[in-house]
Formats: structure tokens, C-alpha cells, sequence
């Protein structure tokens, strides 16, 4: 049981260490924005629909 | 409900069926609100970026895009730079205000459009804030080029300083969140060293070990994230006013102690509260960051673009024009003022004629002519002509500086109101201190150390954690989704006194009507049409008739018509014209000789009268209308009435509150009979206060205050703001102007006076639910008291129950949004 004189303290430095994650984070503005970033990602330029639905239009237009 | 035709393509919103906007888009017809949208939405197609309406979420609602800044042009002056830029180099950074954000598919379309134009280095979208941080190249693009952009495709943005705007209030914020933060991990520390002491390690040997190492994680976390508490308490102590904060930091400290002085004396009967302690400071943290987190979002929301333009004035010096900051204009400089402008100084006209708009400051929608000798006020706007202007004042001294100041000082005079809480914490402070009091002395005849523990414990069972989040958890939940509804709440005390309120006052102009001169009804012999119907094909060239011999005049009624005609987008003929000022216009147009005005003027140019019109003009002057009597070749035709609209939801918002038995009352600056004439058509049964001078409504707010009754005030104008401030809750429109809206304590950004009551129900039932939850503290406490003061609380009781209780709390304040539902 003598290991616990070891563990106690390292999981308090690893806890700190998160806590000073957390701060880094905090002060970078990681949190300035918590709705846009996670739309962002998933607008990207590969639209499928609207790549599909683009020819189609330009050759309607040609056509009439 | 509507069909595609019905609804704006652009920002999906009804299209009025008198407004008909159409464009080719993409090949289809389509229909739009207003030529705001249709501009916007041809531009975005224009650039190859109609991806932003699939991307726009199903359902969501734009709103049209607001008014672009104007004179983006001064912008790209370094010294107005300077101000928001770190450097002045080739490339350059910078923080812009944008409003129009309304949705994720918004930052795509401005981050695309952006990086689309050369020069642009960096453009990143902010959605909650509503933000942009654009970094340029000043030697590829001018930063005017790049707002003007913004404008085209629908969003006005402004550069900001982020320091000044928001510094303090986010460096706070952060400061909380960090204790937040380090309370949370000492919490989750101390609890698996607690549940190790609760199953048996308090018997074995490293019981010291783990009430030491309670003790390293519990002192900084009373001293890091208690601190706030401290110093609350100790300025409430201070002023002799016992707040939250100090039954916190007893509660804290004297459980701290108690601990400490048990792993000091290693008594082994003794048990240590170091997770109580922790846990208690982690739960009021919580709720504490909540509350400032909706703070902060209501003083985000409220930032406008016109209070952040930045002052310049273009001022003559040696009959040349310069570009300044207003900081470095002087009394007695000349400053030129171009048309459309708003007038950056307090002066005397000493060259050109103009007329100036001065609703702002007056409410007069009416504008006043200017020439040389006249005064003019900061803040008008100027209509048509080129003012050269000797400065008399120059921003604190001139007449909205002023305003500006009483509204300050008015507000720094106003008292706190008391809440619940705190009316009942210092009760609870003394008494809990009493009962523990007794405790003690009871258990002293026994035993010192027993008398200790029971004396402690009850301090600790009744530390106020419930209580502490009963008012910010209601608050924090109420000012969330009222937000979310666009009901914005300066704070929360506003929620307990808005609930409260016997007496709302209600500012005419611009806030029950629509606040711009508009024509309402047109009767002909054979025909009518009224606002909201389709125009008969003959009405229709009867107006662009009148609206041809109407166009040079300056006359309201005029503006009015021809605004009709241009929003029908009548072909307006050429004619000739005559104008008698307070009479009326006359002109032939298409060979018909054709006059409009009063019933003198009609007299006067010997028009043959048509009795049917007597009835309607009478009709309408009961109304409150002003009604416009139209000739064509010697013989009276038509009658056009001419008002401020009421806005469509003010009958229905008065009728409901004064069903819920709040008194209603309507003030104005017009006529006595044309304020009740409006009242009337309100549904009537509501008092009216008329013909009150501008600075006289805060007079009126104080006399109804003297005489007992809790005043609300709803209104938009900056000659509402004093009234705003006095008023025991002060209600803007969020359309209205910058100082109004930093008056008010609620504004309602989406302008639906309807939100008036929903705001008052969101007020009662936050009050009910901070109510109930003192009601559940309370209730604890009566279990839990005597339990402690018999010396039956260990400290694994005291860590079951008072997450519970505070659970219990937090449970019932999140039911305050099932409101929202029947909405």
C-alpha cells in the first residue's frame, strides 16, 4: 500500500496540469466561439447537391 | 401557412401584399420583402455563392439585411485607424462589429466572400459573439473595400476596439471561470479521498495521511476560488449590509477550520469536512458563472454599430476640406455638414439651407428647415443641403451629451432593489449562527468536543448552498432563454421587479406605431383601398398622379405619398407644379389639373366639393389620421389618409395586459384628441397623458411614482431615455436609438411589442421558481437543523444531502423554460 505515497502526489500534479490546460486554453480563446467552430468543419467546398444540381442548370440554360 | 410565393427567398419572411419585389434568380422568378433582400441575394448568386442558402439550416429565419454603415470611405484615414489597429504597416489587423450574423451558414458566406478578394489575409467569423477579425494588406486593398463587401451581401460591420467594448467584463468573466476551474478539480480529488475515508481508511493508518492531503487540496481552494466570497463579505460587513457573500464565506471558513483544527489535534473522534468545503464553493461558482455568462451576452448583444462610429468631422481650414477626428475640432472651427450626414457638433448654421432631421433628440418625425443664424443639434441628421457650421459645443456640452449625462447620473442614482434573497439572508445569517449558538452551550454540559462537532455541523447542513443558487440559477435560466427569444435582460433583479409592475407606460410614437409617416387609406367614388389590400388599377394612377405634383415638396403628407407610389414603383409623369406651403400642392400632370391639400385650399382654387368625402374625412380625423383631399379638373375625387400606423401586434399586446390587470397608459407629445383618438382604436379603457414636451417624461414617470405604483416604460426614442432610466423597469426596442437602448433594463431586439408580455409572464415566473426554490432550501433546513443539532450529521450525510438539496434547486429552475412553449 506504500505505492500510494507515489500516486497521491502524481495525480495531484496531473490534475494541476489539466487545470493549467484548461487556463492555456481559456486565455487562447478557445472558448470564444463554441457554436461556429463546430459548424465550421462541416461546411466545407464539397457540397454534393450543388456541384449535382450546377451542370444541370448551365445545360437547361444552354438548351432554351 | 405561407406558400413560396408568400415568403421572402432571401430572409423567408412574409412579403406584404402591397410590396412586390421580383428578380430573375438562377433562372426563376422570385419574389422578395424588400430591395434590401433582393440586392443582397443578387450579389450572393452574383459571386458564385448561392451554396449559402443550402447550407442555411431548414427553418431558420434571416431577417433582412440591416442598413449598411455610411461614409466607409473616412475608415481608411490612418489617424481613425489608429484607434482600432495595433500598427499602421503594410499589413494590418483588426476587430469588426458585424450585424446580420444570424447562423452558422452566415460565416460561411463571409469568410468566402472575404478570402475571395485580394489583399485579404485572414477573415475568421465569430457566431456567438457576432464578431470578425479580418487581418489586410493596406498596399493591395483599402479596408472601406472590404466593408463595402460586407454591405453587399447583407451584414453592416464596423471596426471595434475589443478592450474598450467588452476588456473588463471578459477579463472578470475569465477570472471566474479559472476558479471555477481549479474548485472543480480540488472537488474531484477531495471526493475519491472522501468515499477512501468513508469506507473504513478513517480506522487504518493513513488516516492522516488522506485528512492531509484534504488539507493541501482544500487551502487554496478556499483561498483561490473562495476569494470572491471573502471580499464580498468583508465590504458587506463593512457597509453593515449582510449579503450572500457572508453566510459563503462563514459557512466556508468555519467548516475549513473545524477540519483543520481535527487533523491538527488528530482527535479520533473528530471527522474532517474538506470535500464539503470544496464542493459548496464549486456549486456557488457554478451558478455565479452563469449569471455573469448571460451578464455578458446581454451587453454583447446590446452593442450597436452607430455607438461605435467613430466621431470625424470634415472640418474648412484655409478653404480647405480636412478629414478629423471630432477629439481635435476646436470651438469656433468651421465644419462642413454633406447631406445624410448626422452632425458630429452643437452649432449655428452660417452658410447653405437644409432641413434636418431631429427626431432623435425631439421625436418630431417631422423635419425643420435650417438656414444661416439657425442652430443645430449633435446627433440630427441632415436631409438635403450643404451646412457650413461655426461650432458653439463639442461632445459632453452639446445637447445630446447631455442627455447622454442625465442618463448616466440618473442611473448611478437609482437604488438597488432589494431581492428575496436578500431580504432573507440576513435572517438566515442570524439565525443560523444563533442555533448554532445554542447548540453548543446544549452539549457543552456533556462533552467540549461533542459540542464542537454538533455546533460545526449545524453550521455546515445549513451552509446556504441552496439558497446561494436559488436566485442566480432562476436568473441565469430566465435571462438564457429569453435571449434565446429576443428578450434581452440587463439584469436579474430587472426579472423580480418587472414582476411586480401595476402601471406600463407606453411612448407613441415609434413604439405602438411605427414611428414614419405613411398613407393608410385612399377613397374614391366607386373604389377604395386600405394598407394590406391590393390596389385597384384606379386608385393606382390617381396616386402616381398626386405623387407627380407632390414630388418637390418637403410637407410629411408629401413624403408619405410619394413613398407610396415608390414602393408600387408608379411611373411618375412630368407636370407643372405650384406649392403653397400649410395649404396644399397643384399641377397639371397628363393634361388634367390637379390639386391636393386641405379643404381651404380646395375652397380657394374654387373645386367643386363631394359631400361623400365629408363623412370619411370626418371618419378619419376621429381616428387620429390626417386626411389629404385630392382635385382633378375643378372637382374634388379622393380623400388619402396619412399616418403613423399602429403596429400590427399593439391592440392585441394591450388587450392582454389589461386582462392580466395592469394598468396601461399612453403618452405622447401630439394633440390631446389625436393621442385619445389612437387610445380608442387600442381598444380604449387605457389613460392618456398628451401634449408632454420631449424632457418632460421623466417628470411624468416620477408624478405616477409618486403616488406608489411601480412604473414600467416602453420606448425607443433618446428622448425616452430619461423616462427609460426613471421608470422602475426601463423597455427598448431593440430598432431604437443607441441611448435608449443603453437606458433600458430589457430590450427586445426583434421589435415585436408582443414580447412586452411575454417578458412580464418570463418576469412572474422567474419570480415563482426563485419562490419555490427557497421554499426547497428552507424545507431542508427544517429537516436537516435538527438533526445536526442532535449530533447526527457525519460528514457522510452532510456530503448525500447537500448536493441533493442543491440539485433539487438547480432541477427546478431549468422548468422555467416549459414557458416558452406555449410561444
Amino acid at each position: 500500500m506504500e505505492v500510494i505515497y507515489g500516486l497521491i502526489p502524481f495525480m495531484i500534479i496531473l490534475g494541476l496540469g489539466a487545470v493549467g490546460l484548461l487556463f492555456w486554453a481559456a486565455r487562447n480563446g478557445q472558448f470564444d466561439d463554441m457554436e461556429g467552430e463546430a459548424h465550421r468543419i462541416l461546411m466545407d467546398e464539397d457540397l454534393a447537391p450543388e456541384i449535382k444540381e450546377q451542370p444541370e442548370k448551365e445545360e437547361e440554360k444552354k438548351a432554351s | 401557412m405561407h406558400n413560396e410565393s408568400d415568403q421572402c427567398f432571401h430572409c423567408s419572411l412574409p412579403v406584404p401584399a402591397e410590396v412586390r419585389v421580383t428578380a430573375e434568380v438562377d433562372g426563376d422568378q422570385r419574389h422578395f420583402c424588400c430591395h434590401g433582400c433582393k440586392a443582397v441575394c443578387e450579389t450572393i448568386y452574383a459571386a458564385g455563392l448561392e451554396g449559402f442558402y443550402r447550407r442555411t439550416a431548414e427553418g431558420t429565419q434571416l431577417a433582412p439585411p440591416p442598413e449598411p454603415p455610411k461614409d466607409l470611405a473616412l475608415y481608411d484615414i490612418d489617424e481613425v485607424q489608429a484607434e482600432f489597429v495595433d500598427s499602421l504597416g503594410e499589413q494590418r489587423d483588426i476587430h469588426l462589429l458585424v450585424e446580420g450574423i444570424h447562423c452558422a451558414a452566415c460565416i460561411w458566406l463571409i469568410e468566402h466572400s472575404l478570402y475571395a478578394m485580394p489583399g485579404v489575409v485572414e477573415a475568421r467569423a465569430n457566431l456567438t459573439a457576432r464578431r470578425l477579425h479580418l487581418k489586410w494588406d493596406n498596399s493591395v486593398i483599402k479596408l472601406s473595400a472590404i466593408l463595402q463587401r460586407l454591405g453587399e451581401i447583407g451584414y453592416a460591420a464596423l471596426p471595434y476596439d475589443p478592450e474598450t467594448a467588452e476588456g473588463s467584463l471578459n477579463r472578470s468573466n475569465r477570472q471566474l471561470l479559472y476558479r471555477m476551474a481549479f474548485a472543480g478539480f480540488a472537488m474531484m480529488n477531495l471526493l475519491w479521498i472522501s468515499i477512501a475515508l468513508y469506507s473504513g481508511a478513517d480506522r487504518g493508518e493513513f488516516r492522516t495521511m488522506f485528512h492531509w492531503v484534504g488539507f493541501a487540496l482544500a487551502t487554496p481552494t478556499l483561498l483561490y476560488s473562495g476569494w470572491p466570497f471573502f471580499k464580498g463579505a468583508w465590504s458587506g460587513l463593512r457597509h453593515f449590509y449582510f449579503g450572500m457573500d457572508l453566510p459563503i464565506a462563514i459557512g466556508a471558513s468555519i467548516t475549513y477550520l473545524y477540519s483543520l483544527y481535527v487533523t491538527l489535534t488528530g482527535d479520533p473522534a473528530g471527522e474532517v469536512y474538506y470535500d464539503t468545503v470544496v464542493n459548496f464553493l464549486f456549486v456557488i461558482l457554478v451558478g455565479r458563472y452563469l449569471e455573469a455568462i448571460s451578464k455578458r451576452q446581454a451587453v454583447a448583444s446590446t452593442q450597436r454599430l452607430l455607438d461605435l462610429q467613430p466621431r470625424v468631422a470634415t472640418v474648412m481650414r484655409n478653404a480647405e476640406e480636412h478629414i478629423v477626428p471630432i477629439r481635435t475640432v476646436k470651438i469656433d472651427d468651421e465644419v462642413l455638414i454633406r447631406p445624410g450626414e448626422r452632425i458630429p457638433v452643437d452649432g449655428v448654421v452660417i452658410q447653405g439651407n437644409s432641413s434636418v432631421d431631429e427626431a432623435m433628440l425631439s421625436g418630431e418625425s417631422k423635419p425643420l428647415g435650417k438656414r444661416a443664424g439657425d442652430r443645430l443639434s449633435a446627433g440630427t441628421i441632415n436631409i438635403q443641403g450643404v451646412l457650413h457650421v461655426r461650432v458653439e459645443s463639442l461632445l459632453k456640452d452639446t445637447a445630446l451629451g447631455r442627455i447622454i449625462r442625465l442618463v448616466e447620473e440618473a442611473q448611478a442614482s437609482k437604488a438597488p432593489i432589494q431581492c428575496i434573497a436578500d431580504r432573507i439572508v440576513p435572517w438566515f445569517v442570524a439565525a443560523t449562527l444563533g442555533v448554532a449558538t445554542a447548540t453548543f452551550f446544549l452539549w457543552l454540559q456533556t462533552d467540549f468536543d461533542k459540542a464542537l462537532m454538533a455546533a460545526t455541523a449545524v453550521l455546515i447542513i445549513t451552509c446556504p448552498c441552496a439558497f446561494g443558487l436559488a436566485t442566480p440559477m432562476a436568473i441565469a435560466v430566465a435571462s438564457g432563454q429569453g435571449a434565446r427569444h429576443g428578450i434581452l435582460v440587463r439584469n436579474g433583479e430587472v426579472l423580480e421587479r418587472f414582476s411586480a409592475i401595476d402601471h406600463i407606460v407606453f411612448d407613441k410614437t415609434g413604439t405602438l406605431t411605427k414611428g414614419t409617416m405613411s398613407v393608410t387609406a385612399i377613397h374614391m367614388l366607386k373604389s377604395e383601398w386600405r394598407t394590406g389590400e391590393e390596389m385597384p388599377e384606379g386608385i393606382k394612377q390617381l396616386l402616381s398622379r398626386v405623387a407627380a405634383v407632390e414630388r418637390y415638396s418637403e410637407h410629411p403628407l408629401a413624403l408619405a405619398i410619394q413613398k407610396a407610389a415608390a414602393s408600387l414603383r408608379l411611373e411618375l409623369e412630368q407636370g407643372s407644379f405650384i406649392n403653397r406651403p400649410g395649404l396644399g400642392v397643384g399641377g397639371v400632370v397628363s393634361g388634367q389639373q390637379i390639386y391636393a391639400g386641405t379643404e381651404t385650399w380646395m375652397m380657394r382654387n374654387g373645386v367643386e366639393s363631394a359631400p361623400f368625402l365629408q363623412d370619411i374625412a370626418a371618419q378619419f380625423d376621429r381616428q387620429g389620421a390626417s386626411s389629404l383631399r385630392i382635385a382633378v379638373d375643378g372637382r374634388e375625387v379622393a380623400l388619402i389618409a396619412v399616418e403613423d400606423p399602429l403596429r400590427e401586434d399593439a391592440q392585441a399586446l394591450i388587450t392582454r395586459l389589461k386582462n392580466d390587470g395592469i394598468r396601461v397608459t399612453l403618452l405622447s407629445g401630439d394633440r390631446q384628441k389625436t393621442a385619445e383618438a389612437i387610445a380608442q382604436r387600442l381598444g380604449g379603457g387605457m389613460d392618456v397623458i398628451a401634449e408632454v414636451l420631449p424632457e418632460e417624461k421623466d417628470q411624468v414617470i416620477a408624478q405616477l411614482q409618486s403616488v406608489g405604483e411601480l412604473v414600467a416604460m416602453v420606448g425607443d426614442g433618446v428622448n425616452d431615455a430619461p423616462a427609460l432610466v426613471r421608470a422602475d423597469v426601463g423597455i427598448a426596442l431593440g430598432s431604437g436609438t443607441d441611448v435608449s437602448i443603453a437606458s433600458a433594463d430589457i430590450v427586445l431586439m426583434s421589435n415585436e411589442l408582443e414580447k412586452v408580455a411575454l417578458a412580464s409572464a418570463l418576469s412572474r415566473r422567474t419570480l415563482r421558481t426563485i419562490r419555490q426554490n427557497i421554499g426547497i432550501s428552507i424545507a431542508y433546513n427544517i429537516i436537516m437543523v435538527p438533526l445536526a443539532v442532535a449530533a447526527l450529521v457525519t460528514p457522510l450525510v452532510a456530503a448525500i444531502s447537500m448536493p441533493i438539496s442543491s440539485l433539487l434547486v438547480i432541477g427546478n429552475a431549468a422548468r422555467i423554460r416549459t414557458l416558452f412553449r406555449n410561444y
